[in-house]
């Protein structure tokens, strides 16, 4: 069994000499057409990462949000079409109160106002989106204040000029320096940092550091009083559920209670809309995946000129050679043994085409991921794939050229000149 | 029993509309330890013949024997291990790997006999001693004369220990001289028992061997044992 298998290495490892020396031989047409299986197999290989990246990107975003909430905003809900029989879209804060009271399985709730605004301290501005919410924030957002502390009840009703600063904010204005505390003018007024909330990172280039939050009361009354219908209203709405629940069906019970609050009926649009972080990690993976897809898909096209490339010069190779496999054998050779050869010849090919485009698409996943804050993952699977996929390619189109080499007739290759 | 025996031996080729009978039934069969000369001018079919007998080529009709076993009996797997293991063959344009050594050349019929890459180095080297060129293991064709090439080829043809060499013009391409030493490596195997049948149209290199077939238009118009004797006093 051992000796057997010994053997059959030997005789896979001579198959590998034979096939470096046909190689050397032929060095530069050797290179031009390894160049064409590295093109086609960094392409696949970044296709491949660039498309697993941008799910991991779309799962962070969506985690970053909160795993398990629903989000409610004043828009006109045109999914369904039908009758609108609103001028705008509505949702106020006692709505905000009614699914809190009505709908079981909350953890929190986040209503909110959104503006952007103008941080200045000590000569240092910066300008940034700001969120005027309540303490439910921090629960539903999963976001903590790493310093300091969290935007409280009391803060809201007092509409106490209290501000949480994002990482990136923070070191805008103050740098190192701890700036928990301190007095920065927002818009003119005078505001003490509380906190400063733990980094979320970013997402799609797209910087979850560069926010700052205040209570609601204090946002209503100081920047966005008018650009709002009501005194009441709300621009956006968190509803954190507990775990296990569902959250189609909770949607359905918000979807039933506000209508109900708004008098819609029969088929009438919606004055709101409610989306879930379900729906919204569906519908990504989709995107992502039709994305990555297509991605790979254009990129195999790269491939496939590649290995007819690889089939184009064995073909070559083997003509070149028909009395060398006529003498081979006359000399005792198999067909099996023949094709094995150029087999193995178009492996090694590609293998090392492989090779080079596998560290061509490392260097441009990790270009991507420094310079365009975009993660291309290339793992030790894809890199493994990659070399295994090479070979296989190798296989597929030095096929055709290796059978067709072993079905020569030995008298009639030996007799090629 | 004899080592290759044929019957009703026929080669057939279409030519433009034309048949060739390039091998026309030929029945004959040779011994173990025979050493045979094929002569014939151009064209007569001896390199024909030889091929359908070192399985190299497929008759059109009747049968080839070697010890015994009808070669149309067996598949293309079982003919390459019988060229392997039972025939070694010498080309007139000696068809060796360029760009390969010598000891590589002549290790080729033991990767195929499959042999670990160090019993094939022993062996090759082994025969390549025997043959004179201990210290020409190294050199590739390109860097050998013409007869130390077809002494390589003969080192290859021999490796696997073969019953049969098959040699068609080996000297073709070699100036009498060195045709001679040739010859001379050629009657010693025969002393060893090795059976030899060469194709030659040279009478001196036919004169070496002990039997003497005469090939015309595919057909053997004579077959005769040649008296060594006779040629020393002529
Ligand atoms: N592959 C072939 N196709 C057509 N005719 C062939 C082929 N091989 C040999 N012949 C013809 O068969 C005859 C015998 O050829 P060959 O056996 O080579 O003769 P020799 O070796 O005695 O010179 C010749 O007429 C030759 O032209
Ligand atoms: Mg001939």
């Amino acid at each position: 069994m051992i000796g057997n298998f010994r053997q059959q290495a030997s005789g896979w490892l001579v198959n590998v000499a034979i096939a470096m020396t046909a190689l050397r031989t032929n060095l530069m047409r050797s290179i031009l057409t390894t160049l064409g299986v590295m093109i086609g197999v960094f392409a696949v290989t970044l296709a491949v990462a660039v498309g697993s990246g941008a799910q991991v990107s779309v799962m962070q975003s969506i985690n970053a949000l909160g795993s398990n909430m629903a989000l409610i905003f004043p828009q006109p809900d045109t999914g369904e079409g039908g009758r609108r029989s609103f001028d705008r879209g509505r949702l106020t804060m006692r709505d905000a109160r009614a699914i809190q009271k009505q709908i079981s399985g909350i953890d929190d709730i986040a209503p909110q106002l959104r503006s952007n605004i103008q941080l200045i301290v000590a000569g240092r501005n910066a300008s940034t989106n700001a969120v005027g919410t309540t303490p439910g924030y921090g629960k539903v957002s999963n976001l903590v204040a790493e310093n300091g502390r969290f935007i409280s009840e009391a803060d809201v009703r007092s509409a106490a000029r209290v501000v949480v600063l994002g990482p990136t904010v923070a070191r805008k204005l103050f740098g190192d320096f701890d700036p928990v505390g301190e007095t920065i003018r927002i818009n003119r007024a005078p505001f003490t940092v509380i906190g400063i909330t733990e980094s979320k990172g970013s997402s799609f280039g797209n910087d979850n550091d560069d926010i700052a939050l205040m209570p609601i009361s204090t946002m209503r009354q100081r920047f966005s009083g008018d650009s709002l219908a009501g005194p009441d209203d709300l621009q956006l709405l968190f509803v954190g559920f507990q775990n296990g629940i569902s959250l189609p069906e909770a949607k359905r019970e918000m979807t039933k209670l506000l209508r109900e609050r708004y008098r819609v009926r029969g088929k009438d649009i919606n004055p709101f809309t409610i989306r879930t972080t379900e729906e919204f990690m569906k519908e990504s993976a989709q995107v992502t995946g039709i994305f990555q897809i297509v991605l790979v898909a254009i990129a195999s096209i790269s491939l496939l000129v590649g290995g007819i490339g690889i089939m184009n010069i064995m073909l070559v190779s083997v003509t070149e050679r028909t009395r060398e496999i006529g003498l081979r054998m006359a000399l005792g050779a198999k067909r099996s043994d023949i094709r094995n050869q150029f087999l193995v010849e178009a492996a090694v090919l590609c293998v090392i085409g492989g090779a080079m485009g596998l560290i061509l698409a490392i260097a441009g996943g990790t270009a991507l991921t420094v310079y365009a804050d975009f993660p291309v993952p290339i793992g030790v699977g894809v890199g493994v794939g990659a070399i295994i996929f090479s070979a296989f390619i190798g296989l597929l189109f030095g096929g055709y050229p290796a059978v067709r080499a072993s079905r020569l007739s030995p008298i009639e290759a030996l007799r090629t000149e | 029993m004899a080592l290759v025996e044929t019957q009703d031996l026929v080669k057939k080729y279409e030519l433009g509309g034309e048949t060739v009978r390039a091998v026309d039934g030929v029945s004959l069969s040779i011994e173990r330890g025979e050493y045979v000369a094929i002569m014939g001018a151009s064209g007569s079919g001896k390199s024909t013949f030889m091929n359908m007998i070192g399985c190299l080529d497929i008759p059109t009709s009747g049968i080839v024997r070697i010890d015994g076993i009808a070669t149309s009996d067996r598949d293309s797997d079982a003919l390459a291990e019988l060229r392997n293991q039972k025939i070694g063959f010498v080309f007139q344009q000696f068809n060796l790997l360029a760009r390969t050594t010598a000891l590589d050349n002549v290790a080729v019929p033991l990767i195929y006999a499959g042999l670990g890459t160090e019993a094939r180095r022993e062996k090759a080297k082994a025969k390549l001693e025997e043959m004179g060129l201990g210290d020409r293991l190294d050199h590739s064709p390109a860097k050998l004369s013409g007869g130390q090439q077809q002494r390589v080829a003969i080192a290859r043809a021999l490796v696997t220990d073969p019953v049969i060499l098959l040699a068609d013009e080996p000297t073709g391409a070699l100036d009498s001289k060195t045709s001679e030493d040739i010859m001379q490596i050629f009657e010693s195997l025969n002393a060893q028992g090795i059976t030899i049948i060469v194709v030659t149209h040279e009478a001196e290199i036919a004169d070496h061997a002990k039997r003497r077939i005469e090939f015309r238009d595919g057909k053997v118009i004579e077959d005769v044992a040649v008296n060594n004797s006779q040629k020393v006093s002529s």
